[in-house]
């Protein structure tokens, strides 16, 4: 009997965390709803080149398929960071959320270098509606790496000084969800952006 | 007291096990090669590509969800399923809908030389009392001219057609050809088209509707094949 209370705790803690997962899982929906919103508006646009050079003219899949697989792997590292985490296992969840924040700047330093290359031969947001909406979807999805990079630092240093507490764990939980949503979104920005352009009609 | 708390903690629903990120990363592997690699050795071409590759992206997204979100496993899935449902709702209304109505926009409220390349395109001859230049589909004065290609030699080499015939292109050798017009240095469309392919069993007609001199090179090679005449 003497057990009771503390298991009663353990399930009212469970379920706030399920409230919480639940709830950033809504604000993933949003998201998700305003990434769709920028799709409709990058499929609409990416035929007004304004006699500029077109999507396939532009870009190169061979890069976008190597920001494709480290995505990728990062997803699967967090989900291996995670599984340590659950299990408080310190610095595996530390070594593999690190890992995990490796390949996501990898990830980046390839975007940058890509919109650097475009806006150096001059083709920039104001050249066209369809590079408008390239930038826009694609630099939107780069500001979310970029934000689940910082987060993913901030909660790393949580983890160094406080160690794999209950709060620190649902933070790295939220935010793996939160990586795994950005790369389904690349998915579609690696098929709709840069595969789909190849395909002659 | 103890029978009440047989289920394991709740958050034990996000977890999942080391062999579902392993398999669900081997699976995502697979499904963006597969496609990366039909488009860039255009193994399919058009829409059947089209469909096939996003067919893959969708995949590989249920493929994400269900081993990386373990969505749909766990003993608490329900309300994220059904918000998911919702917005996936919401989405195909906003891609769908807008894709579809910027469409009908664009055919039908361009600007008239739009309308008219537009109409051209569908073989429409006349649009508001405006001539788009299409060819009318009129069998008894168009005739049919046939130009077979083996070895890289066109037969016949050089062609003379009038406006509005038709031009078809075969294979005559077990190879496939693409073809494009003008010359490997300075490729030109022909009636907004770049380039024609042609396999052993499927032959390309083409409507001669630009008048003028026209030569075309196999893409592969880069080599002239043939020319032909279009007089007005």
């Amino acid at each position: 009997m003497d057990h009771a209370p503390v298991r009663n705790d353990m399930n009212h803690e469970a379920e706030a965390d399920d409230r919480t997962m639940f709830g950033f899982w809504i604000y993933i929906m949003t998201d998700l709803l305003m990434f769709a919103v920028l799709f409709a508006v990058f499929a609409v646009l990416r035929g007004s080149t304004n006699g500029g050079p077109s999507a396939a003219d532009l870009f190169n899949p061979g890069l976008a398929l190597v920001e494709t697989l480290l995505l990728l792997a990062s997803s699967f590292t967090v989900g291996i960071g995670m599984l340590a985490a659950w299990k408080r296992q310190k610095s595996q969840t530390l070594l593999w959320f690190g890992i995990t924040f490796l390949l996501g700047l990898a990830f980046l330093c390839i975007e940058l270098f890509e919109f650097s290359e475009l806006i150096h031969d001059g083709h920039t947001m104001q050249s066209s509606a369809f590079l408008s909406a390239f930038f826009v979807l694609v630099g939107t999805h780069g500001m979310h790496i970029i934000s689940g990079l910082l987060w993913m630092a901030i909660t790393l240093v949580f983890v160094i000084k406080r160690g794999l507490n209950h709060s620190n764990v649902r933070k790295l939980a939220l935010l793996s969800l939160f990586w795994h949503f950005l790369d389904i979104v690349w998915i579609f920005i690696f098929t709709m952006v840069y595969l789909m352009p190849f395909i002659g009609a | 007291m103890a029978e009440h708390n047989h289920t394991k903690p709740t958050t034990n629903s996000h977890q999942g096990a080391m062999w579902s990120y392993a398999v669900g990363f081997l699976l995502s592997l697979v499904f963006t090669l597969i496609p990366y690699y039909l488009v860039t050795q255009k193994i399919l071409t058009g829409t059947t590509l089209l469909l096939v590759v996003l067919g893959f992206a969708i995949v590989q997204m249920f493929v994400q969800m269900f081993f990386f979100l373990h969505l749909g496993r766990g003993p608490k899935p329900f309300y994220n399923i059904v918000f998911f449902a919702g917005t996936a709702g919401m989405i195909i209304l906003v891609v769908g809908a807008s894709l579809i109505i910027m469409n009908n926009l664009y055919r039908n409220m361009a600007p008239m030389e739009v309308t008219l390349r537009l109409a051209q395109e569908e073989n429409i001859a006349e649009v508001d009392g405006h001539s788009t230049g299409a060819c009318q589909e009129n069998k008894d004065n168009n005739a049919n001219h046939m130009i077979m290609i083996k070895n890289d030699q066109a037969n016949p080499g050089h062609l003379d057609a009038k406006r509005c015939d038709t031009l078809t292109f075969m294979s005559d050798d077990n190879t496939a050809y693409k073809l494009a017009f003008g010359t490997p240095d300075n490729s030109v469309s022909y009636g907004g088209m770049f380039d024609v392919s042609i396999t052993p069993t499927r032959s390309k007609t083409i409507t001669l509707n630009e008048a003028g001199d026209f030569s075309y090179y196999n893409q592969s090679d880069r080599s002239i094949i043939g020319h032909f005449t279009v007089k007005p």
